[in-house]
């Protein structure tokens, strides 16, 4: 993507990172909606900035043979936009707009997340947590096959 | 610097404790300053030192082993029994669960003197941390077993002990667990090297005293695996289809793809078969070989006659001779060849089916009950396969549109159907069933007639080439029209009824469209059996392979020009002509049925012309490309949401059932009931192909070397006995994993419903004491630094007794299979309600007090619970 930024001996120094702006112009996330989360929750600083090691763990967790379990906690992670440990309403509402292209009102949205919170949420604290997450992906058989970027 | 406070470290329980993780976790996660804090300012004597240095503290150490902690936990689920406290009661104790926590939690809305002096480092490193942070804390609640401690030493320790266990696992198991670690890839790496190196430290431990046997073989193995990893590595390179199948998920989504992905298999499928039979039928055949004295005109590629009758295409070609052609060198007998190779080839197949259905069920229905709707549709529906611009709008806008209806629907509630519109819609039903049933039978019938009208003009005589190659023509495009046009009056008639849900349709459609395939395939057997069998042809076999060519040549050609009417002109209308019509959409379920359709045939036909899969290769890779084509220039994304995995087990499993298990009964049917023709294949002279076997066994009977063929042939293979036997067992096994389902079906009710009060407990108890605090907070007026003191030195006495409490809560919840994430919602709530605060005013030593009051409120209170529960249950 950019061969000028690595130098010419990595070996001497294996710390070099690619910004953000230079991973999501990638085809296989240019056009992904969650693509700044995607790389946000593989970038070891948080901000978007990949190192090779982050990057081959990104794909390797995209990959076919990533085992379900660890899809589960990074898809978690990728949908917990304020990294509070939660889905909450507010991630929800940024998911929806981000799946629907803000195209829906924000009475529509609330509603939308309610439904959301009030089906998937086991132990009724208003938010989803991972278990709440796992659970809910363990009934949606296509999660293996959609959490999955074929490169 | 933390491990200074505590000396319960010697004590071995403490490293398990959960207390302790949260303890620590609260303290370096949620609130680093207090957590310094805490410590400096309570135990400014013998810690004094510290506290100075406490705004250097290198916080990266509590973050470094943070991450170990999630490293140990994946792999380590057996240490869940050292959690057993003397405190059986599970449930009773969920009451000191939330008390613990909160003593230990330090003020999070607290403002130490130090905050301000240490401010620019903490804050920094606290941004850092928050992105680590779910990391950790998902794992907690995925199954967390140990915690890490604050110390380079301990959480080494703690390493060792994950490297010793992932050392005494079998090698795909602890693969399987390294890769389940949510780590970095170079973690992983440096925890697989590790335990490579423990393994082999043992291992030569234990073969000092021996030899390098061991050593070598290890060494061959590892070679070996490479070796193996390589090969495959270069095979999935030659996968050309893979970037296809790249560029067509990319535009179209997971739902288009998996019907490419199951012509895929089907393909690997048929060039597997096309291998056996080739191999063990054709090749030995082509070193007896006749010459073949037919000419070849060209027309023979469609009719598979003529030419072709003298080649290794069909039965009638096949010797029944043994072939040797050393002489008194081993010999290769044809017909013993010709059945056990289509026999094991059926066997195989079977295997193969109930396999990839059984997995491909396990992978995809996991819970079949609950089939959650808003909420997966939101989190769980986006594609990310999909790279492509246009796609992803589309997409977007399907989605919102749908979210919009769904939303409509929630308004208008259910829709309450009068009586009379009840009936109305159950007459509707039922006569789009029966319309539907009648033209299957109609069509069947028809075929039938056609079929046998067109043996006896067949039979009566050649009169003129063309024209009786022009008749034969005549019934596979008659079944082939029935089989592209009924299903369009089945979709038809499908949007006259008015079905409650859109799977429901689906569904519908599907069983109807199988119906009329499989019967006609079935009048078409029954004809084959019946009537071709029946009749004085030389070689009734070779009649039957040339029928099946047939067919399967004009499906194949039906199956380009419904791609090219269907998608091509369909989009030539759709975007000149009519342009409200749009783009077509690619029809999932009907291509997929034409493709098991497809399928039947070549597997009835492994018979009577061994080498139909091979026709099926080509036709299949032409169907590929063509249909990718097709795709690519025509189509549009499909509209519905298509709920491909499940849907993809559904095909598999009308693969399995009507057409594999239709295609066994009839091959069954041939091999033992019919007679084989008299003038032509392997079977020549014999009263059924089954007799060759039996034949074979007698001769055997003469040899003593080989008296346990026999045996097995008469005591098991002929005997009714052993079948009995082994048809009972079958059935009581799968009886009693159908009462362990059902079993495990009412423990997961009562399990949820356990989480769900689980999470009502603590909710009350919070509220309850964040009431007690209140309550106490007033009179006593909050003061500074004394408080802070108090608090901080409650935490510290508390802390090793709280943890006994604390483990039965956790196992119970992990107990329930759902793990449960209470800390961090416990957390988030006092956060929320500045409960903490409270806590600071109350005096110490009230707590424990307090904690078993509140134990007993709530015991009480989960017992009535329960009561009434049993009471709503067994009335």
């Amino acid at each position: 993507m950019a061969p000028n930024v690595v130098p010419m001996d990595y070996t001497k120094d294996p710390d070099v990172k690619l910004p953000m702006q230079l991973i999501i112009n990638m085809p296989e996330l240019k056009e992904n909606p969650f693509k700044e989360r995607i790389v946000e929750s593989f970038s070891e600083d948080g901000e978007g900035s990949l190192s090779f090691n982050d990057f081959v763990d990104m794909f390797s967790v995209l990959s076919e043979m990533a085992p379900r379990e660890l899809k589960a906690i990074y898809a978690f992670k990728i949908y917990d936009f304020n990294t509070d440990n939660f889905i909450c309403k507010s991630d929800l509402e940024k998911t929806l707009n981000k799946l629907t292209r803000e195209e829906l009102t924000a009475e529509e949205i609330t509603l939308v997340c309610e439904k959301v919170i009030e089906e998937a949420d086991m132990d009724g604290d208003g938010k989803l947590g991972f278990a709440d997450f796992e659970n809910m992906i363990s009934k949606a058989p296509d999660f293996l096959s959609t959490f999955h970027i074929r490169i | 610097m933390s491990y200074h406070y505590n000396e319960a470290f010697e004590n071995p329980d403490y490293h398990l404790s959960e207390t302790l993780e949260i303890d620590r976790r609260r303290n370096s996660q949620e609130n680093l300053f207090s957590y310094q804090v805490t410590y400096d300012s309570s135990l400014p004597g013998s810690y004094g030192e510290h506290s100075g240095r406490g705004q250097n503290y290198p916080l990266d150490i509590p973050m470094a082993s943070m991450r170990h902690s999630s490293e140990y936990s994946e792999g380590l689920p057996q240490v869940n029994v050292l959690r057993r406290s003397p405190y059986g009661n599970y449930t009773d104790n969920l009451s000191f669960e939330p008390e613990s926590e909160l003593a230990y939690s330090p003020p999070s809305t607290f403002h130490s003197p130090y905050t301000h002096s240490i401010s620019n480092e903490p804050e920094d490193s606290f941004i850092r941390r928050r992105n680590r942070r779910p990391h950790d804390e998902i794992f907690m609640t995925s199954s967390s077993v140990f915690e890490a401690n604050p110390v380079g030493k301990e959480s080494r320790s703690l390493e060792e002990t994950l490297v010793e266990n992932l050392a005494s696992m079998s090698t795909s198991e602890r693969i399987k667990a390294i890769q389940k670690m949510p780590e970095t890839m170079k973690k992983k790496r440096e925890i697989r090297n590790k335990v490579l190196k423990e393994i082999t430290k043992k291992s030569r431990h234990r073969s000092t005293q021996l030899c390098c046997c061991p050593h070598c073989m290890q060494g061959i193995a590892v070679s070996f695996r490479r070796f193996g990893n390589s090969v495959s590595e270069y095979f999935h390179l030659l996968q050309l289809q893979q970037k296809t199948l790249k560029v067509i998920g990319a535009e179209f989504g997971t739902s288009v793809l998996s019907y490419f992905i199951f012509l895929k298999w089907l393909l690997t499928f048929n060039i597997f078969s096309f291998l056996i039979n080739f191999s063990f039928l054709t090749i030995p055949q082509f070193l007896a070989a006749e010459s073949n004295n037919l000419s070849f005109t060209g027309l023979e590629l469609l009719t598979g006659a003529g030419y072709f009758q003298q080649t290794v295409l069909y039965y009638g070609f096949y010797t029944n001779a043994t072939i040797s052609k050393i002489k008194n060198g081993p010999s290769y007998n044809m017909q013993l060849a010709y059945i056990f190779t289509v026999g094991l080839y059926f066997v195989i197949c079977f295997l193969i089916l109930l396999f990839s259905m059984a997995k491909s069920f396990c992978r995809n229905f996991l819970n079949p009950q609950a089939f959650s709707g808003n909420a997966s549709k939101l989190l769980c529906t986006w594609d990310f396969n999909i790279t492509n611009e246009k796609a992803v709008k589309l997409k977007q806008k399907n989605l919102s549109t749908q979210i919009k209806e769904d939303l409509c629907e929630v308004n208008r509630e259910v829709l309450s159907f009068s009586v009379r519109e009840k009936v109305v819609c159950i007459v509707i039903h039922f006569a789009s069933w029966a319309a539907s049933l009648g033209t299957a039978v109609a069509a069947c019938a028809g075929v039938y007639f056609l079929s046998t009208n067109n043996l006896e003009l067949f039979m009566k005589g050649h009169r003129n080439d063309l024209e009786s190659q022009a008749a034969m023509l005549v019934l596979p495009i008659i079944t082939s029209v029935l089989n592209a046009f009924i299903p369009f009056f089945y979709s038809w008639l499908g949007r006259l009824e008015r079905f409650q849900t859109p799977g429901q349709h689906i569904y519908v459609t599907i069983v109807r469209n199988i119906i009329l395939k499989i019967s006609i395939v079935g009048i078409l057997c029954y004809y084959w059996l019946n009537t071709v069998a029946a009749s004085e042809s030389q070689c009734w076999e070779t009649l039957v392979g040339q029928d099946i060519y047939r067919l399967i040549v004009v499906d194949f050609m039906f199956c380009l020009l419904g791609s090219f009417f269907g998608e091509f002109l369909r989009r030539i209308i759709g975007t000149t002509v009519c342009v409200s019509l749009g783009l077509p959409e690619f029809d999932i379920g009907r291509n997929v049925l034409d493709l098991i359709y497809a399928q039947t045939l070549t597997w009835i036909g492994i018979l009577f012309s061994p080498l139909m899969p091979g026709i099926q290769i080509i036709s299949f890779s032409i169907v590929f490309c063509v249909k990718k084509v097709s795709l690519m220039m025509n189509c549009q994304p499909p509209r519905k949401v298509w709920r491909t995995a499940q849907m993809t087990t559904t095909f598999m499993f009308l693969l399995f059932f009507p057409s594999f298990l239709g295609v066994l009964s009839v091959i069954g049917v041939t091999v033992w009931r019919l007679k084989p023709s008299e003038g032509c294949g392997p079977f020549r002279g014999l009263s059924s192909m089954y007799a060759a076997v039996s034949e074979w066994i007698e001769i055997l009977e003469n040899y003593t070397a080989s008296k346990w063929v026999v045996w097995i042939y008469h005591n098991l293979i002929t005997s009714e006995i052993f079948f009995f036997i082994l048809s009972t067992s079958i059935l009581v096994i799968a009886y009693l994993y159908w009462q362990i389902i059902e079993g495990r079906k009412i423990m997961i009710k009562h399990l949820q419903e356990q989480i769900i009060n689980g999470g009502k407990d603590k909710m009350f108890l919070l509220e309850k004491l964040r009431a007690l605090q209140m309550a106490k907070q007033t009179p006593s007026a909050p003061g500074g630094q004394g408080q802070q003191r108090s608090s901080s030195s409650y935490h510290l006495s508390w802390q090793p007794a709280q943890q006994v409490p604390d483990y039965p809560e956790r196992a119970y919840d992990r107990n329930q299979n759902a793990s449960y994430n209470e800390y961090p919602y416990a957390a988030g709530i006092m956060k929320g309600t500045g409960f903490p605060q409270g806590l600071e005013g109350s005096p110490c030593s009230s707590a424990p007090r307090m904690s078993e009051a509140v134990a007993i409120a709530l015991r009480a209170r989960e017992a009535a619970q329960w009561e009434d529960e049993d009471d709503d249950t067994y009335p």
